[in-house]
């Protein structure tokens, strides 16, 4: 048991970062040394191709067009995971001089994480069930969907359930993960919070984490080679 | 069984070998996030909702082998990622279901990736046509079109003979002496229509005659050149659209003219001006290519001409063909000629770059062996949104579109005209000395 936290708290993140890094660095990297035939698809977007392909990797209009629903569950699940991913960088470590730029105190801004932190860690579960149930329930989707599809989804569905239970049913304090999160990157061999539900949280994100260069979770970097493959001029 | 090793061996190599790009055939391979967006906007799951229809399906017969084959975790986790190898009951699917893609690109436009389908349909006909499983209709078509020059096996005079005929009706129509130059030397344009349009359909040539007896400028058609249909582009063999595309390329400096002129034939000159040329198959030409739609459409604009809308007062609507639409951008120019030429057009919805496609592209208009398939499923979308116009004429300026709508009308017996752009020129240009029309 031991072993397997030591595992998870002081050897995994490191492989996690290095797989991740080398990951996207390498897929990255083929891609933009490819050639590319010119296959544009008009008409072509007003103004430039960048400021459309910008327009669609933050809007999804294509989407739009299509589907309304589905665009809503889709857009607020990514604008969403955005917001998550800022908000966790409280849990890594704290930015007393925004705080006080913004002349707020601790309490604050613990409201202000909580009440924010709370409302995204809702919406994105039901977007997340809604994503679930929109593979499993149209046919179109269902069958096209493959395991690979069905673990992305329940991993995130399992990082969000403990991290949401960690905020909404127990109070865990910040502090700890700081003193850890620091001691990682000072190779000081930290002691990973004791918390059973931290543990989970955190070694499912990993997973996802060293899944991203892998699966499609890929697309967050792919969007931007694909949307400029057809939209120029 | 060797037989089939070799085949296999061939599939796999040609499937690893996007490993290395060009960038679209390996990121296709890597960010389909599997929504089903392409599914609701594809006519032909539109017509029949079977998975094998499935364009993200259609697309993962090539992606299941290349995980299988190039990836670190397809070679791990095997099935579990979606990995798998070609099988021996692969090679008639793939032969069946990657022909029943019309390559409309309609799925880019709203797949919120934008990944183009097409691109992988026609990499996967590419794959088929070198072990020898294209079907048999195409192939026919291009063994004919390298031989005569035309996909309709006409010699040289077929061509010479139409011309008299059509010079002959005009002068009968409307008394005026409107000529329809063949294989002269120096001229501004050489003309390169569908050959349909001069063997089948003389009414578009006709009217395309009629445009430029009007403007005045010289222009010229070829008698071994004057099909720029090029089926390479469908059957994906890239050596056959080359060497199809050859002819034309030296008629045209043959004939020393300063611009090729493409006829209404979408592929051909999406062939034309966005694959050769830009490719520079040839090196830098000595002639500029253009289009008779963009001609026609910028002397209307101008004022060069004179219609009598009257002459044409059905309702008619307009169908984008997916090549001059989505693939050339050639949009706004039919529109201007529709709107000067007759009295009643009507758009349909949607329409430009989100247009449906007509259900026979990517060369499925020419197979008749899929008949029922391309009348009843991939054709279904368009007779209801050509219906919904309440037009009583479908005008589409591609040889394929043609010949698809003309097929859906007789199939469904529905009393709507087919043709093309300029067949309604013809009908309301007036020419300076024109008898009264009867």
């Amino acid at each position: 048991m031991n072993g397997l936290k030591f595992f998870v708290g002081n050897i995994l993140p490191y492989i996690a970062f290095v797989v991740f890094l080398t990951g996207m660095t390498y897929r990255i990297y083929t891609w933009l040394k490819m050639s590319s035939p010119i296959i544009t698809l008009y008409p072509v977007p007003k103004g430039s191709s960048t400021s459309a392909v910008i327009k669609e990797v933050l809007l999804f209009p294509s989407l739009f067009k299509t589907d309304k629903v589905f665009w809503g569950g889709a857009w607020i699940f990514h604008v969403m995971l955005v917001f998550i991913f800022i908000g966790h960088f409280r849990v890594v470590t704290d930015f007393p001089w925004l705080w006080n730029l913004l002349g707020m105190n601790k309490e604050a801004v613990d409201t202000m994480s909580m009440t924010s932190g709370g409302i995204a860690g809702l919406i994105i579960m039901i977007t997340v069930i809604y994503l679930i149930f929109r593979r499993v329930g149209v046919q179109k989707v269902r069958e096209i969907s493959g395991f690979g599809d069905y673990i992305v989804m329940f991993l995130i569905l399992a990082i969000l359930l403990t991290g949401n239970a960690m905020r909404f049913f127990q109070h865990f304090d910040l502090s700890e993960t700081r003193v850890y999160f620091a001691g990682l990157v000072a190779f000081t061999n930290p002691q990973m919070p004791a918390n059973g539900l931290f543990v989970l949280h955190f070694f499912l994100a990993q997973m996802m984490i060293v899944f991203i260069p892998f699966s499609k979770i890929l697309h967050l970097g792919g969007i931007f080679f694909t949307q400029t493959i057809l939209k120029r001029g | 069984m060797t037989e089939y090793n070799n085949i296999k061996s061939k599939v796999v190599d040609s499937i690893k070998a996007m490993k290395k790009g060009p960038l679209p055939m390996r990121i296709y391979m890597e960010t389909c996030v599997k929504c089903g967006t392409c599914a609701e906007v594809c006519p032909v799951y539109y017509g029949s909702n079977e998975k094998s229809l499935n364009p993200a399906e259609r697309s993962d017969l090539i992606r299941r082998v290349y995980k299988k084959h190039s990836t670190i975790s397809g070679k791990i986790f095997g099935g579990l990622v979606g990995a798998k190898d070609f099988d021996g009951d692969d090679i008639d699917k793939w032969a069946k279901e990657f022909y029943e893609c019309t390559a409309c690109r309609r799925c880019a436009v709203f797949c919120p990736m934008e990944i183009d389908n097409s691109v992988l349909t026609r990499k996967a006909r590419t794959i088929l046509d070198s072990i020898g499983k294209t079907p048999e209709t195409l192939m026919r078509v291009i063994e004919v079109s390298l031989k005569t020059g035309n996909t309709d096996n006409a010699p040289p005079v077929a061509l010479t003979e139409a011309t008299s005929f059509m010079e002959e009706e005009i002068l009968e129509e409307t008394g005026v002496e409107v000529k329809m130059p063949v294989d002269e030397v120096g001229v501004d344009y050489f003309l390169v229509p569908p050959s349909g349009d001069v063997l089948v359909n003389p009414e578009s040539m006709m009217g395309i005659a009629k445009v430029f007896h009007v403007t005045g400028d010289s222009w010229t058609l070829s008698s071994r050149a004057f099909d720029g249909a090029n089926y390479g582009l469908f059957t994906g063999s890239d050596n056959d659209m080359k060497e199809d595309n050859k002819l034309y390329v030296e008629e045209a400096k043959r004939l020393k003219v300063k611009t090729m002129m493409m006829g209404e034939c979408g592929h051909a000159h999406r062939i034309m001006k966005f694959i050769m040329e830009k490719n520079k198959w040839w090196g830098d030409l000595p002639f500029e290519i253009s289009n008779i739609l963009q001609y026609t459409a910028y002397h209307i604009q101008k004022g060069t001409f004179k219609f009598d809308k009257s002459l044409v007062p059905e309702p008619v609507t307009y169908h984008d063909p997916c090549n001059f639409g989505r693939s050339c951008g050639i949009i706004e120019e039919p529109r201007i000629i529709m709107r000067a030429a007759c009295e009643d057009f009507r758009e349909m919805y949607p329409n430009r770059g989100e247009n449906w496609c007509c259900g026979g592209g990517g060369g499925l208009s020419a197979m008749d062996t899929i008949i029922d398939f391309r009348m009843n499923v991939s054709g279904k979308k368009k007779v209801e949104q050509v219906l919904a116009t309440g037009a009583k004429y479908v005008a589409s300026p591609c040889s394929n579109c043609k010949r698809q709508f003309m097929q859906l009308m007789e199939y469904h017996k529905l009393d709507i005209g087919t043709g093309g752009l300029h067949d309604l020129v013809n009908r309301s240009i007036i020419l300076d000395g024109q008898k009264k029309s009867v």
